[in-house]
């Protein structure tokens, strides 16, 4: 399919469809512990499906359109009817209907984002929700059943009160109380305008309005349709009030071309029928007509019916915040260039005094600056978190395991791109957890003393530099015995196998091809993958670790830098280069006397500290730099550690602290591998230099580890 | 090493730049030792002085460093040590940073940024690409790509874009 269109509306189309899909998710999968939908959910699953219904059939995926057209036509019948017309097991049948829907309309949403064509026979999953409507109309006490096509049936609740006879749609209706009409054009080609103008009739009432509408009975006589197409239809009011106050609703309401008010005169049983007036010219005779066509907005009608929800939210694209928080870095940067300049020494006292008033408060704003572009990117992890929840639900109809998950902190906030890169990695874990942590058995959970439901944690908090994310289960856990065996059989071990220690037979799972199982053994498929979710989790700069106790559960926990947009730390040199090494990572600074210097059988150096030794990192021997301090005792040793990594760095000098912008290297360099030999980006200082900043768990293993 | 190369590639080359309507092109021109070197200014984001280098650790002698440019991180080239002719007579090398005040081409290659080192910059002239004659030299290193004759006698070699913005190990 060539959709010749746009690539902005597409994207545009896409973003909110699919933001659409992900609240109607978070709804059903909330609604679903409770077991029962909320009057407000339903209203909004209605309006999601009404606004996924327009943008879809604008931009011509008709089997989008379609399904959700259905689903829309599901939910206004349950919005009528209320949802405690329904059955607990129509509920039932209702929430797995949804998810299969919901399923369904995001596959052919992902059909587009791939440019794939779509499935063009929705007939049948559309007759499944038809069935759906008609199992549980059936059910209604009042409603008859009898669903023609889309139509929600629902008898004409209101029989107006004076006996008019049915009218003509081509004139104003006859109706002798009315002192007003307001005769409403629908949009072109919205479709199902019958039902339409009944909504927009039932908003109008929904405020307390008393008035007749024509054509009457048209939510239920769809041969009304074309007579609305043709020439709208007509509201009657007895008061102008009423219809002024008509008036103002309607303009709120979306899929109106334009409406106008029409005085009649008096108050009498002829309106002046203006015969077949077409819709312009539209104006009675009656003068003091005020005849206003409200030319409707611009904005697409998707927008207005969806205005109750997140009309504070604005998407941004990524690009724009990227250049806003290079923009602000740069701010930063010439304003300490400003304030730092050796020409305000010829000031004088007082105005130097002033100046430097000035100064901070301009560096107050600039920080508060800073922190908000920055917190711009942070988007609470709530809906990765949220997919889980989905997910479990789904493993757990199919693997017909009883398993509940627990979601802690879902409000921590993560940098925008992470969030996108550790999407799957933590949808693996969860699965995997679920899958292979949780027993199959609930008699086995019981035997061992556990509660016979299963229980998954996956809980994200914050330290002051990492967002860690951890998938717990309380199933099984794993054998390291077994493990071990398996991975003499794969042939990965590399030293006698009285030399692993739980941690590296743990580790194990992590490596690309540990796990390709033919069959499902008790702990296998446990590593399916795992290789690559330590990949993509290490693309961000985090780290994977796994812990598990034999019959007690295992547990996954992520490190995840919070951002790597900003680091705290110490800046040292090293003859006339300048490094960061980050706060998180800085033990101790010290200076030692020659005599302190122990020496392996190479000739490597160690300090000793605090009862054990360390190896010595002389930097400028590392990274080859010239500079004139080349003993020990001339320097400084800083004693950094990363996780179980601790070493001492030998550096010139401490010069302070500093707060670094990481930028990362120029793409230029990418080949010469800087990231792997400690080198984690460099940052712009106050005074326009660039220093770099070290990677402490990589200069480890460059500068250690393959020696 | 040296080759002729035949006929069938200069006609290849004509045909690819008379697939243009325009084989016009505007240049930018500059010295790099004995060599006079054009780049199109398509690529040429602007020239600048007076910017101080920091080295980076681990690098080939011909990536002199990066520079702060408005906040952008940008690498530093040595166009001369990249075509592996530099030592010659380049005095950089021995003078500290602080003297290095070297002239810095700041190009855009396919979105790549880099800035090369010249001696100096010449002016921006439109060069017929239709004169332009490939290097009659096979050399492994393969920085130019081409070379046109100027009126006043004097030989311009074109830089491969494609090849600078790339860098090699």
């Amino acid at each position: 399919m060539d959709n010749g269109m746009d690539s902005s509306i597409l994207d545009t189309y896409l973003f909110e469809t699919n933001s659409l899909l992900d609240r109607l998710d978070e709804m059903l999968v909330d609604d679903e512990k409770v077991g029962d939908f909320s009057s407000d959910d339903v209203n909004e699953i209605f309006r999601i499906m009404h606004t996924i219904k327009g943008s879809s059939a604008m931009m011509e995926f008709a089997a989008i359109a379609s399904v959700a057209h259905h689903i829309e036509d599901l939910f206004f019948y349950i919005r009528d009817k209320g949802i405690d017309s329904l059955s607990s097991q129509h509920k039932k049948e209702l929430f797995n209907l949804m998810f299969r829907s919901e399923d369904c309309l995001r596959g052919q949403v992902e059909k587009v984002e791939k440019g794939e064509p779509l499935d063009t026979d929705m007939d049948e999953f559309a007759a499944e929700i038809n069935r759906f409507l008609k199992t549980v109309s059936g059910s209604g006490e009042e409603a008859p059943a009898g669903q023609a096509g889309s139509q929600a049936d629902k008898p004409a609740e209101e029989s107006p009160a004076a006996s008019v006879s049915p009218s003509i749609p081509d004139n104003l209706p006859q109706d002798q109380k009315a002192v007003c009409f307001i005769h409403v054009f629908l949009e072109e080609g919205i479709g199902m305008e019958n039902l339409r103008a009944y909504m927009i009739v039932n908003a109008v009432k929904e405020c307390d309005l008393n008035f007749r509408y024509y054509p009457e009975g048209m939510e239920s006589d769809s041969s009304t349709t074309a007579a609305i197409i043709e020439d709208g239809f007509y509201m009657a009011f007895e008061t102008m009030e009423a219809a002024s106050k008509a008036s103002d609703i309607l303009r709120t309401q979306g899929h109106i071309r334009s409406f106008e008010v029409v005085e009649v005169s008096e108050p009498e049983p002829e309106p002046a029928p203006v015969s077949a007036k077409p819709a312009e010219n539209a104006s009675p005779e009656a003068a003091s007509a005020p005849a206003k066509p409200v030319p409707k907005p611009s904005v697409p009608a998707k927008q207005t019916t969806n205005a109750p929800v997140k009309q504070n939210l604005i998407s941004v694209s990524l690009m724009k915040l990227d250049s806003l928080q290079n923009l602000v870095g740069e701010i930063v940067i010439t304003e300490s260039m400003v304030t730092s300049s050796p020409e305000l020494n010829q000031l004088s006292r007082d105005a130097y005094d002033n100046f430097m008033k000035s100064a901070r408060q301009l560096r107050k704003l600039t920080d508060d600056l800073q922190d908000i572009s920055m917190s711009l990117r942070m988007v609470p992890i709530s809906g990765v978190f949220q997919k889980m929840s989905r997910i479990v639900r789904d493993m757990k109809q199919k693997l017909n395991k009883d398993v509940r998950l627990t979601l802690i902190g879902e409000d921590t906030e993560i940098d925008k791109t992470i969030v996108d890169s550790i999407q799957d990695p933590i949808m693996h874990m969860v699965r995997n957890a679920v899958d292979h942590g949780i027993e199959d058995n609930p008699q086995d959970r019981i035997n061992a003393g556990k509660n016979a439901q299963g229980e998954v944690i996956l809980s994200a908090s914050h330290t002051s530099s990492e967002v860690i994310i951890s998938i717990t289960d309380d199933g099984a856990g794993m054998d390291p015995e077994k493990l071990l065996a398996k991975a003499r059989d794969r042939g990965l071990l590399v030293k006698p196998e009285n030399e692993y220690s739980k941690k590296e037979i743990l580790g194990f799972i992590m490596l690309p091809g540990f796990s390709t199982n033919q069959e499902v053994t008790e702990f296998s498929g446990r590593g399916v993958g795992m290789d690559v979710v330590k990949k993509n989790i290490e693309s961000v700069g985090g780290v994977v670790s796994v812990s598990s106790e034999l019959g007690k559960g295992s547990t996954f926990t992520m490190n995840i830098p919070l951002t790597m947009a900003i680091v705290d730390g110490m800046r040292v040199t090293v003859g006339r280069s300048i490094f960061i090494i980050p706060i998180a990572n800085i033990r101790q600074s010290f200076k030692i006397a020659p005599e302190e210097i122990l020496h392996d059988e190479n000739g490597c150096e160690m300090v000793e500290r605090l009862g054990s030794f360390y190896p010595v990192v002389r930097l400028h021997q590392f990274y080859g730099i010239e500079t004139d301090i080349d003993t020990l005792d001339a320097g400084v040793l800083m004693w950094v550690e990363a996780s179980d990594r601790s070493f001492c760095i030998f550096v010139d000098e401490l010069v302070g602290e500093q707060q670094a912008v990481v930028k990362p290297l120029p793409a230029y360099l990418n080949c010469f591998d800087l990231k792997n030999s400690g080198i984690a980006g460099c940052t712009i200082m106050g005074d326009g230099n660039i220093s770099m900043i070290l990677d402490i768990p990589s200069l480890h293993s460059a500068a250690l580890e393959n020696v | 090493m040296s080759e002729q190369v035949n006929t069938q590639e200069v006609l290849d080359l004509d045909m690819e730049e008379t697939d243009d309507n325009s084989t016009i092109e505007r240049c930018l021109t500059f010295d790099s030792g004995d060599l006079i070197l054009y780049i199109s200014t398509k690529y040429v984001i602007e020239i600048i002085n007076n910017h101080s280098i920091t080295t980076l650790p681990l690098m080939p002698p011909y990536i002199k460093g990066v520079i702060n440019l408005r906040g952008q991180v940008l690498p530093v080239v040595d166009i001369k040590l990249r075509m592996g002719n530099g030592e010659t007579d380049y005095s950089c090398q021995q003078d500290s940073a602080d003297e290095r005040r070297p002239c810095i081409i700041v190009l855009d290659i396919n979105s790549i940024s880099l800035g090369i080192i010249v001696d100096s910059v010449r002016q921006v002239i439109d060069i017929d690409m239709k004169n332009v004659r490939p290097i009659p030299l096979k050399r492994q290193q393969k920085l130019l790509n081409g070379m046109v004759n100027m009126e006043d006698g004097s030989v311009y070699m074109s830089i491969d874009c494609e090849s600078l913005s790339f860098a090699e190990l």
